[in-house]
């Protein structure tokens, strides 16, 4: 059997130290480990994911270890304008949305060659839709209330309902590309996608991983979704509670990857971090994303204004 | 014990999914009994026979060792069950699957650590080749902060070393699962002789109870099927359950953790259940049906039960051996939903 070690993510995630040592380490761990095809796996010497050479390209951008990558994973776009989550598999998946926003923050709209395929990726993501939605669903929260089926946002794999990380992924997308391809259809569904998201917020203000109830029990909020629904949701300045939420779920949280993501959201929300230490890790998706958290991080790479 | 058995399947003609999966139960387990030399405690006789249902004249052993704590000599009471079971590990890759999925310091969701340390110990000393610990939690993205909090990493040792995150591990497609043409799976699970699951006693509140079928949930990798893994849910649970332990199931071997299990509304949200006891056994249908048994749960009522039941193992308790404690001594109603309470056993 194949084996992997992990060695040091043992760190408490408060927040990111200010000093660029933290940054280099990790900016430096990615350039070590980044696979001959251009890409990372989740941990060294494994073969290249989607996910953590999204992250890694983004936080190493303007360097040809950036450029390598990213040309792996257009090379992962499919014929309908997703991309695959990895070279084993065929069909495109929720980090389709990670990749139009890679796309969008390296300026292709300004390649003639690229720009098709970007527009291609746009159009998978337009119409890529959870599949909950049924009318008996619909016509239940009509009569007994609960969540409201009607308002889609977007799956981990098309076919399937929709859940918070890949809808608040899919809103940064389409937020950034309504700057460049506005549409009432990609307004419209920036619109309903946002709705979805608030209306499984959690009864304690943040979010749980796509409910905010089962069989009448209350779901608590997860760090790390509340995280990425808060990224999906930058324009929203009423969201108090859910902040107050984050700072306590960032204070207790053992998680240094929902502590990356809460640093992240809170610096794009312009929230003051309190800085502490924390050991760099040999997850390299982990890595990746601290690095764009780091205080001098590529972290804009994900910033939205309104549609 | 009053059973009723109101649905028992028979070959359906008009099914040829049906047949075509009996084909390759049949198959596999040739093929894991005659390459790998496993057995897995199963009666020889069985695959003779030419019956209505592939196992329909299955008898499998279950072992029911009393255990009243994790820390009174819990590897030799799960030696003990093993050999029971008549399980031969020697010169075997093992993964180890429990099942940690979510925390809550207030209840008991996860296969509590010391189960998981001893069975890496005695699976050890049994001679297997290599031992392994393998999950992919359903419900959270960093797995080894889940493997903090239920102190995996500070108390099993080497943990990091032997740890793989099934959710974000490398991975090969196999064909033909459920109504999919393919579905992938990590290469540790698939390179694994043998799968321990070791299993959490629990209600569910979709599936009536979680056991070492439900655990499998946590083979499929999150990376390519989301967290939650949704793609089952569209599969269907029960029939989702039921493909895993088709695919894994004869490479397997169940030890469930009901030393303290949990009641009411599991797998997260129910309550501490203590039933002094491990369920070992090769055959995961009928070491399931013995722990729903124990835990006041009629199994043919239980609907991924039902579907397994002579197609992937036995569930009727005349066809399993029970061996140690008897099923009546520690039989321990556990609390259930409303909307299971059908299931309770009379």
């Amino acid at each position: 059997m194949e084996s992997h070690t992990f060695a040091d993510c043992t760190g408490v995630a408060k927040g990111f130290p200010a000093g660029p040592s933290f940054l280099k380490q990790r900016l430096d761990a990615l350039r070590r480990s980044q696979n001959p095809d251009g890409g990372w796996g989740y941990f060294a010497g494994r073969k290249s994911w989607l996910e953590p050479t999204a992250y890694a390209t983004m936080a190493l951008h303007g360097e040809p270890a950036a450029d390598r990558a990213w040309k792996l994973l257009s090379s992962w776009q499919t014929a309908d304008g997703g991309w695959r989550p990895s070279e084993a598999a065929r069909d495109a998946g929720w980090g389709s949305s990670i990749c139009l926003t890679i796309a969008l923050g390296r300026k292709e709209w300004q390649n003639p060659s690229r720009s098709p395929a970007l527009q291609k990726s746009l159009s998978w993501l337009l119409e890529t839709a959870g599949a909950e939605s049924n009318w008996f669903l619909i016509a239940a929260h009509f009569f007994r209330g609960g969540r409201d089926f009607s308002l889609h946002g977007w799956p981990w794999k098309p076919g399937d309902s929709s859940w918070v990380e890949p809808t608040s992924h899919a809103l940064v997308a389409l937020k950034q590309a309504a700057q460049h391809y506005p549409s009432a259809k990609l307004k419209d569904r920036v619109r309903v996608g946002e709705a979805q998201l608030l209306d499984v917020r959690s009864r304690d203000g943040g979010w749980n991983y796509g409910n905010a109830e089962a069989f009448g029990f209350d779901l608590p909020s997860y760090p790390e979704t509340t995280a990425l629904a808060l990224l999906g949701l930058q324009e929203h300045r009423d969201l108090g509670k859910a902040f107050d939420l984050a700072d306590k779920l960032l204070e207790h949280t053992p998680s240094p990857l929902a502590g990356a993501w809460l640093t992240i959201t809170r610096r794009l929300h312009d929230i003051k971090m309190l800085d502490i230490n924390a050991n760099p890790s040999e997850d390299l998706m982990l890595t990746a994303i601290e690095a764009l958290a780091a205080p001098e991080g590529n972290y804009w790479f994900l910033k939205t204004v309104g549609v | 014990m009053n059973e009723q058995d109101p649905q028992k399947r028979q070959p359906d003609p008009q099914d040829p999914a049906g047949s075509r999966r009996d084909f390759l139960i049949a198959g596999a387990t040739s093929l894991i009994a005659g390459v790998a030399g496993f057995s897995g405690g199963r009666d020889e006789r069985s695959h003779r026979a030419v019956p209505a249902l592939p196992l329909s004249a299955k008898v499998s052993p279950v072992a029911i060792v009393k255990a009243t704590s994790y820390s009174h000599d819990l590897e030799g009471r799960m030696m003990e069950g093993i050999l029971e079971c008549d399980l031969d590990v020697r010169g075997k890759r093992v993964l180890l699957k429990p099942n940690f999925v979510e925390f809550d310091p207030n209840t008991c969701i996860n296969t509590d650590v010391a189960i998981v340390a001893a069975a890496l110990n005695v699976f050890s000393t049994m001679g297997a080749a290599e031992v392994k610990i393998g999950e992919g939690p359903g419900h959270r993205r960093d797995t080894y902060a889940m493997a903090e909090l239920t102190r995996y990493r500070s108390e099993v040792p080497d943990f990091d070393r032997i740890f793989v995150d099934l959710n974000r591990d490398d991975v090969s497609p196999i064909q033909n699962f459920a109504d999919r043409k393919e579905f992938f799976f990590s290469n540790n699970v698939l390179g694994a002789d043998l799968i321990v699951s070791l299993a959490k006693m629990k209600t569910h509140h979709w599936a009536g109870a979680t056991l070492s079928m439900k655990n499998y949930f946590g083979l499929v990798p999150g990376a390519l099927y989301g967290w939650p893994k949704n793609e089952l849910h569209y599969i269907g649970i029960p029939k989702a359950i039921v493909e895993l332990t088709r695919v894994f199931g004869p490479k397997s071997f169940a030890i469930v953790d009901g030393i303290v299990g949990m009641e009411g509304n599991g797998p997260i949200q129910g309550t501490p259940k203590p039933v002094g006891v491990m369920v070992m056994g090769s055959d995961l249908p009928a070491v399931d049906a013995t722990c729903c048994r124990i835990m006041g749960i009629n199994p043919f009522q239980v609907e991924y039960l039902q579907m397994a039941a002579d197609r992937l193992g036995v569930i009727d308790e005349k066809r399993i051996q029970q061996r140690g404690e008897n099923i009546s001594s520690v039989r321990t109603n556990f609390q259930l939903v409303k909307e299971f309470s059908h299931l309770r056993l009379a």
